[in-house]
């Protein structure tokens, strides 16, 4: 086990190094003079002159991402080239809100999908599983940000019983929750419907497996059998999927930030990314890369926790 | 009547200033004739606010939020009209063509304790802006300030360099003109978005980046209360979500899409109205003066005849927006009554002039920002030009792209611009529009390259002209001289289109920017 967690987490900072890398080169590739974006129409050639030394750019690529290193090892993000703000300080304030929509929506997600996937898998060829199938590729169908949209013109405009816009007051952890609903509902729908089919199709491979087999013939409950032994097993594609799709969520995340007007890391990338604000691009990216990495690792482990083949590294 | 309205609100005699400082001040001893409603005004801004700092500004945004917790010497007032008005000065008289002479009204307090306000607040505020490395602030002052001279604890004379007009437009009644208490900046070293003290009649509770700024009623405020306990001013970049945030009940006052307007206007949401005002924007399509294929004049001619402004107003407008003479919108001085090329096209004269200069199948790009309004109008124009046999190939660009497309510092794609549809912002000063096209700023905002050693000249020359008929003339003559070039098709300065929740009085300039001090409940 620690040499797997050791394995994996030499692995992650390798990952977190090549991905960072990889964005330094691109977002220099991207055409635009961040000085201009920066400094507005009014900037003199001095100016921008000066900021160009300020933020390093000045440098050939290769100083400018051997200093980015360095300055990572001593905690330093640098700063927001627009506010003047420390861009750690700016990355882990808008965070928090993006880490509470995402686990919202997952949690809401595999809440309802497992036992959705595991009820249809145990009534394999019924109405239910007919209908649960169709819905659940019509939700993963449907783009979350069209799912955001509809839901703000029902619940919001029509009905108005949830707000429309916003993160909800601070300190106040209800209004937080309650601003928190549709932006959830709308980043985790779509995967209400593929942890339904996954689990499904995981469960129907397990309960048609050797032990399971077994399991039946030695007369043990069927209960038993679905949630102690099947679906531990069934739950690790799912696992997997969710700690991968991190990736996947934070783009999610980024439509609902920017259709409910939420705070958020994706809504702060994508803005810096406009602006050529470099310092922050760099600074989320290597934070949201850090938690993909993290995030793939605990499903590792958590699903080496529940398959023991794993642990002995078979 | 477009001159007689800026000479009313320009106007600088001592006796007109003097007339309007008493008014003023009496209005202030009249007893506020209603209690100050409690609520909270919830308003949406496009973008997060930058900079509370006056020598740090950057947008629009921060200059709306400055306005309401600092306070200039004069400012715009609100209404149909662009005409300003004493705010903190008692009295501003321009006493010769470089010194204008200022009395501050005494009692200005900041707020947390830091005071009166007086004549050294403005000189600190004054050349902190001026001389400081901000190019938006100090752009706004444009080189011209030589020093403010303080004579009493409450009256002071701004020292120019030279002649410099635009001073009254844009650097005493715009962002850099917000006045700061020196004491209190002192006492912090420096803020960004938090100020350690306001003299206006809001100061900022809080400010939640990416969020809103909150603004709470100042209890140190000299003047009348606020009309509101607070004002929620929520960041929403997308036209749409804040339409179904207002819809929804969660804003009183928002800008609203171009394509929304019909239906605000037919039926406007539960308790609403909706109100269009023309915006200061300015919206064209370039056609590079020293591009090797658009070298000659009349195919430039060609391209300005072809393309049909109504159309486009039409199609991307939703016929909401007016056809613009220049880059210099109506109501301002130097506005075009009329531009030299009428809006409707001219096929067969297009056709023609294409024909004259012997060219024929012809191939060009248009470079666009990749909005939905400017796609369109691309691809409008696009269509138009087919009809004279110009192919047009649109070349759509994501904003940190497209915003550096004529630099020179941004390397070699300025080389390329064939023909680009741009939109600039504007405030009500002509300069800040013609400065961007004289022949210092080829390859920084002059992407057309257009170069006329005249309009270079009136440029300058306009800056200190004082007789505002002779300056009017001068802005007027310059935009001919843009298109005479043929490098320039002036197509709108767009609307401004604003839902506005009938509970709210709103206070507004004549562009439909929030003066957020004079919002009000609506009785």
């Amino acid at each position: 086990m620690w040499l797997f967690l050791l394995r994996r987490s030499g692995l992650a900072v390798l990952i977190v190094m090549l991905a960072v890398s990889a964005l330094y080169l691109m977002i220099h590739a991207i055409p635009g003079d961040p000085a201009s974006i920066i400094l507005g129409p009014r900037a003199t050639d001095e100016m921008k002159a000066a900021l160009y030394i300020k933020m390093g750019l000045d440098q050939p690529v290769y100083v400018q991402l051997a200093s980015f290193f360095a300055n990572i090892l001593q905690g330093d993000l640098g700063y927001d080239v627009f506010s003047q703000r420390d861009v750690s300080e700016i990355v882990f304030e808008q965070l928090p809100w993006t880490l509470a929509l995402i686990f919202s929506a997952v949690t809401w997600a595999a809440l309802i999908g497992i036992p959705l996937g595991c009820y249809s898998a145990l009534h394999a060829n019924t109405w239910f599983d007919t209908l649960t199938g169709i819905l659940s590729v019509g939700t993963i169908a449907i783009p979350s940000f069209v799912v955001a949209i509809y839901s703000l013109l029902i619940f919001s405009v029509t009905l108005q019983w949830l707000p429309a816009i916003g993160a909800g007051e601070q300190g106040d952890i209800l209004s937080q929750l309650e601003h928190l609903i549709l932006p959830a509902f709308a980043v985790g729908l779509g995967w209400v419907g593929y942890i339904s089919r996954l689990v499904r199709a995981s469960m129907l491979e397990v309960m048609g497996s050797n032990h399971i087999r077994t399991a039946k013939a030695f007369g043990l409950p069927s209960r038993w059998i679905t949630f102690r032994y099947a679906l531990r097993l069934a739950i690790l594609p799912t696992v997997t999927l969710l700690g991968v799709g991190i990736g996947y969520l934070l783009s999610a995340s980024l439509f609902a930030e920017i259709v409910f007007a939420r705070p958020g890391i994706g809504k702060l990338i994508f803005d810096a990314v406009s602006t050529r604000n470099y310092p922050v691009v760099m600074g989320a990216v290597l934070v949201t890369t850090g938690l993909f990495v993290i995030a793939t690792t605990l499903a590792d482990f958590v699903n080496a926790l529940l398959d023991p083949r794993i642990r002995a590294g078979r | 009547m477009a001159i007689n309205k800026i000479q009313q609100g320009l106007r600088l005699s001592r006796r007109t200033l003097l007339i309007a400082g008493t008014a003023i001040g009496l209005n202030l001893m009249v007893p506020f004739s209603m209690a100050a409603s409690d609520e909270i005004l919830q308003s949406r801004s496009y973008v997060d606010i930058t900079s509370l700092d006056p020598s740090n500004y950057l947008n629009a945004v921060d200059e709306d939020v400055m306005g309401a917790i600092y306070s200039k010497l004069i400012y715009f007032k609100p209404g149909n009209k662009w005409e300003w008005e004493l705010q903190a000065a008692e009295s501003i008289e321009q006493i010769d063509a470089t010194h204008i002479k200022f009395k501050l009204k005494e009692g200005i307090k900041f707020s947390n304790g830091f005071g009166e306000m007086t004549a050294e607040d403005v000189k600190f505020s004054f050349e902190r802006a001026a001389f400081g490395e901000n190019p938006a602030a100090a752009a706004d002052w444009g080189g011209a300030l030589e020093e403010v001279e303080v004579t009493g604890k409450y009256t002071g004379v701004i020292v120019l360099k030279k002649p410099y007009q635009p001073l009254w437009n844009l650097a005493l009644s715009y962002a850099a003109g917000n006045i700061i208490s020196k004491k209190a900046y002192e006492s912090v070293g420096s803020f960004t978005n938090q100020p350690p003290a306001s003299s206006g009649p809001y100061v900022v509770k809080e400010w939640r980046p990416k969020q809103k700024v909150i603004l709470e009623r100042n209890p140190d405020y000299y003047g009348e209360p606020s009309a509101y306990k607070e004002i929620h001013i929520n960041q929403i970049d997308d036209e749409k979500t804040a339409e179904i945030a207002f819809e929804s009940g969660n804003l009183d006052v928002t800008r609203i899409s171009m394509s929304s307007v019909q239906s605000y206007r037919e039926t406007p949401p539960n308790n609403s109205q909706l109100q269009v005002f023309p915006s200061l924007f300015y919206v064209w399509l370039g056609i590079n003066f020293e591009n090797p294929k658009l070298q000659d004049p009349r195919v430039r001619q060609a391209i300005q005849y072809a393309t049909d402004v109504p159309s486009i107003l039409q199609a991307s407008y939703f016929g909401e927006a007016e056809a613009s003479t220049g880059i210099i919108a109506p109501g301002l001085l130097g506005h075009r009554e009329q531009s030299l090329i009428p809006p409707n096209a001219d096929i067969a004269k297009a056709k023609a002039l294409l024909a004259e200069a012997g060219v024929n199948n012809l191939e060009l790009t248009l470079d666009v920002l990749n909005k939905a309004t400017n796609v369109t109008t691309a691809q409008i124009i696009q269509a138009l030009l087919s009809q004279i046999g110009i192919k047009v190939n649109i070349n759509q660009h994501e904003a940190g792209s497209f915003w550096t497309l004529g630099s020179e510092k941004a390397g070699e794609r300025w080389k390329n611009i064939e023909l680009i549809l741009n939109r600039y912002s504007m405030v009500p000063d002509p300069y800040y529009a013609t400065v961007n096209f004289i022949t210092s700023q080829k390859g920084k905002w002059n992407w057309e390259r257009f170069s006329s050693a005249e309009f270079d000249e009136l440029n300058e020359a306009a800056q200190a002209e004082l007789d505002l008929e002779k300056r009017n003339q001068m802005y007027q003559r310059m935009q001919d001289l843009m298109e005479q070039s043929g490098s320039y098709r002036f197509i709108t300065h767009e609307a401004e289109p604003l839902a506005i929740r009938n509970t709210v009085a709103a206070g507004l300039r004549p562009d439909g920017r929030p003066l957020y001090r004079h919002f009000k409940p609506a009785n």
